[in-house]
Formats: C-alpha cells, structure tokens, sequence
C-alpha cells in the first residue's frame, strides 16, 4: 500500500478514490478551447458533450485524493492513453472515478506505473470510460538523478 | 450511405508546436481540477519552462502528449462527428517528444470497415503524428461506430459563401 505520499511511491495494487464530481460546462469548454477542438457540440450548446480524453485529468483528481504530498520530485513523462468509452458523456453529469495501479515496472533503467481508471455514472453505475494510462514516473534514470 | 474505404488517408492541416499551444494544456490541468469558473496556472513543468525541464535530463520543453493525442481526436471529429467520441475506442502511444516549434499533421488512416444491416458503419484506424519529415512521433489506432455518411461530412465545408 503505496497511496497517501507521492504519486512516484504508487504500487502494484493500489487503489484510488473513489472520487465523484461534476465536469461543469465551464471547464468542457476550456478543456476543448486550450486543445482547438472548436466543434459545436463543445463550444455552441447549453449541454456541451465531454471529449473523452477528458479523463487523462481524472486521474489528477485521484492523485490529490490518494496522494495529497503531489507528484514528488521529479517530472512524469506520458508514455500511452488507452481509452475505450462506451457511451457518450456530458457536462454537469454525475460522476464517479476510481483508480487501481495495475502495474510497476522497471525497464531500461526507467520505472512506469500503468493505472486503470474506470468512470462510471454516478447515479446507476453505468460504465462510461475504461482508460489505462501509463507513465514514466521519473524521466531522468536513476542513475543520473542520482549524480546531479 | 457512403463510406470510406480502407486505405483511405485523413490528413488534418500541419499545427507548430508552438510554446503558447504548450502552456494552453498545461494550465488546464489545475484549471479543470479547481472547476471554479476560472483559469489556474500551474506549477513549473517540463512543458513550459526550459529550466525545469533542463534540470529533469531533457534539452529543452516538451509537449504534453495529450494535446497529439486531442489533435487526432479532433482529427476523427472532422470526419466522423460526434459518432467519433462514443461508442469506440482510442489508443495513443508518445514514441517521441515533440519538442518546441514541430511542425505536427495528425494522419488516420483507415484500415477496415463493416457496415452493419441497419447501415451502421464500424471503422477500425491506424493514427499517427508525424514531423515535417514525415518521422512518427505519434502512433495509435481507433475504432468508431458512424452512424451518418462520412464522406459528406467531411467534405462539408467549415464556412458558406454568398454572393
């Protein structure tokens, strides 16, 4: 059980959240804003749909939940987004997310943390996004942290 | 209804990675977080500031890879409507950094297509983002459920013209 710390102590195992929340019309239309995905059903309706890779951030929300003393000290690089959605989301929707460390691995002298989130609808459980989300939690290989 | 055929090659137009497209994404992190009707700035990152990113073994920032993958994203939008965000799938893999300045064209490329009884069409796609040399730094594929016909969506034109 790695959670409560940093996100760089994340385990194989571990679990995040749950955590429910809202996406507010507000954040949808700047989320699509500040990636050029000027498309009407984001920016010109009052129930503007949620761009599924919208669940990247979710998983932040799981880390301030399950490791409120943040990222640590050295930077996490993207490796893979992989996201299967299985029904269309909107803003102001009830939510819930819950994260699980599917695995930690070591290779080439890097370690990547792989962590499932599965987003479902708050108010019956619907499946919404499965999303698998890998990392590499330390850029810089040990090694060099370890002599600068 | 019309469909495209595999093989078929969606380029989007080429975007520079410009370090203002950087810090877009990278503020929206702490903005969607706080979901308080304002913009938040985050901490330093490896994707907007050239000290940081230094100190963490890299020459320079690097762009975020979710705003390759948004691009593709935004790429089967153009293409496929709002049929592109469920249901169906999407794979991104960052095989290179994007570093400040690329020039970026987000690609898909389809690779199968079912039509199902009821006209519904089911797309497999191979993604890619690729520098002005043409070299990956992006690759993934898709699956897409449309509903509509494709080809006149994506041929519709984005303004109208009258005399």
């Amino acid at each position: 059980m790695a959670t409560g710390r940093y996100t760089s102590d994340l385990d194989t195992g571990d679990m995040l959240g749950p955590v429910e929340f809202k996406l507010s019309t507000f954040v949808v239309r700047e989320y699509c804003h500040g990636n050029e995905m000027h498309h009407p059903w984001f920016q010109d309706t009052d129930r503007p749909m949620v761009p599924p890779t919208l669940v990247h951030l979710q998983k932040l929300r799981l880390y301030t939940h399950s490791c409120p003393a943040g990222t640590g000290p050295t930077a996490r690089v993207h490796v893979e987004y992989d996201a299967t959605c299985h029904e269309t989301i909107f803003a102001e929707q009830p939510l819930r997310a819950t994260g699980r460390v599917a695995q930690r691995y070591e290779k080439r002298g890097r370690t990547y943390v792989q962590i499932e989130i599965d987003l479902r609808a708050a108010e019956d459980d619907r499946p919404l996004i499965t999303y698998r989300d890998t990392v590499i939690i330390s850029y810089k290989p040990a090694a060099a942290e370890a002599s600068s | 209804m019309t469909t495209l055929q595999p093989g078929t090659e969606l380029r989007a137009h080429p975007r520079r990675m410009t370090r203002e497209r950087m810090r877009w994404y990278v503020d929206l992190l702490p903005t969607v977080e706080a979901d308080d009707g304002r913009v938040h700035q985050d901490v330093p990152t490896i994707h907007d500031d050239d000290e940081f990113a230094r100190s963490q073994g890299l020459p320079g920032i690097i762009a975020d890879g979710m705003l390759s993958t948004n691009w593709l994203l935004s790429l089967l939008m153009d293409a496929f409507g709002e049929d592109a965000l469920a249901p169906g799938s999407l794979r991104t893999r960052y095989i290179a950094p994007v570093f400040e300045d690329v020039v970026i064209t987000a690609v898909a490329r389809v690779t199968a297509v079912q039509t199902d009884p009821d006209g519904t069409a089911r797309y497999a796609l191979e993604l890619w983002c690729e520098d002005a040399e043409g070299k990956k730094l992006t690759v993934g594929d898709a699956s897409v459920r449309v509903t509509g016909s494709v080809a006149e969506r994506a041929r519709a034109p984005r303004f109208l013209v009258s005399a």
